[in-house]
């Protein structure tokens, strides 16, 4: 496959995302290796775009492509990379992954139809990128007083007292949440709180207890906020990740019509 | 966690492949193109991601050995993993006999 030139009769377009014209296209490989990735330029907006094989990318095969595993990390990790490199050169609006559409006009349509959409979502995250923080929590109370009871009430007990402990836990776990967010935001242009991930996918031992996104102009104030929360805060360790495209930050509805 | 004196536009480490998922599946502009797909639950997807690509010695590598860190799968002290230990105490305690091992 990875050999074979893209035949032209079976090219989609595959758009990363949308920076100001005048931007240089990003020297990241792009999804389908074969093709390069370009600026296509229409008006005051540019689309991050390259050519993909639409046997690879149409409708009726992507469902079994995103069900290989090791398809699906290459070709995310490229989606990333392009906007990471996008976004080292100034500002980006990133799309969703596998956005493919079967031809260049439909593409350039588009992307003039709703150019002063996407110039005003250019211009709101233009300075600023996107950062994650996560906070996690050492994991308290295995849980092993009941299964280690000697009799039935001792173990009825130790369960009533397990439970009450746990539902102790998850306020106190809400409280650093909201705490850790406020702090952040005022040092952010905007926030907003995702959903946690379990062990599983998070890859931690320790228990994520927090996870936010912030729209940040200001790094060093943001970091500033980082330690002295990481300081207040007792019993939590903060990690933080990205710079990223704003995925978080751009309006989601936009290219609905 | 110091972040300082480097380009803040520049990430300093390959991201974790779950926060580039949580991302770039869940987030961006959706734009109504020709194609459209379902993508399937995030949290399902990263999970079987790193199942499928990652031998074990490769997710270490990456830094992903969450599988280490489970009581359930991880051997105790003794050799035993929590789930053994509390299956041979079920045992013993309603009489049966325990296997030994």
């Amino acid at each position: 496959m990875a050999a074979l030139p893209l035949r032209e009769d079976d090219v989609g377009w595959y758009l990363y995302g949308v920076v100001a014209n005048g931007a240089d296209a990003p020297s990241a490989a792009p999804v389908d290796p074969r093709s390069e990735v370009v600026l296509l330029v229409e008006g005051p907006v540019g689309g991050i775009a390259s050519r993909v094989s639409l046997e690879e990318f149409d409708e009726a095969v992507l469902p079994e492509r995103l069900a290989d595993a090791e398809w699906l990390e290459q070709k995310i990790r490229a989606h990333e990379q392009v906007l990471e490199e996008a976004l080292a050169r100034g500002a980006v609006v990133p799309c969703r992954f596998c956005t493919v559409y079967r031809d260049e006009e439909e593409l350039r349509r588009f992307l003039a139809g709703r150019a002063d959409a996407l110039a005003a979502a250019l211009a709101r995250v233009e300075g600023r990128v996107e950062l994650g923080v996560k906070a996690f929590a050492a994991r308290a109370g295995r849980g092993g007083e009941a299964a280690q009871a000697q009799s039935g009430r001792a173990y009825l007990e130790a369960r009533r007292r397990e439970q009450q402990e746990r539902e102790e836990l998850a306020r106190s776990r809400a409280d650093v949440a909201a705490r850790l967010h406020e702090r952040l935001l005022a040092e952010a242009h905007d926030g907003v709180l995702l959903d946690l991930q379990s062990r599983d996918v998070s890859g931690r031992d320790a228990e994520m207890v927090f996870n936010g996104a912030y729209l940040v102009a200001d790094r060093g104030r943001f970091d500033e906020a980082l330690t002295a929360a990481e300081r207040d805060v007792d019993g939590v360790e903060l990690e933080l990740t990205g710079p990223w495209p704003p995925y978080n930050f751009v309006p989601e509805e936009l290219g609905r019509t | 966690m110091s972040s300082r004196d480097l380009d803040p536009y520049r990430p300093q480490h390959p991201a974790q492949l779950a926060d580039v998922l949580e991302r770039v599946l869940d987030k961006g502009i959706v734009i109504a193109g020709d194609i459209k797909i379902d993508l399937l639950d995030i949290e399902l997807l990263t999970v079987r991601i790193r199942l499928l690509i990652a031998s074990a010695d490769k997710a270490k590598e990456m830094g992903i050995d969450w599988w280490q860190g489970d009581p359930f799968l991880r051997a105790g002290q003794n050799g035993d993993s929590q789930l053994e230990e509390r299956l041979r105490k079920l045992e013993e305690k309603a009489g049966l006999p325990t296997e030994e091992r």
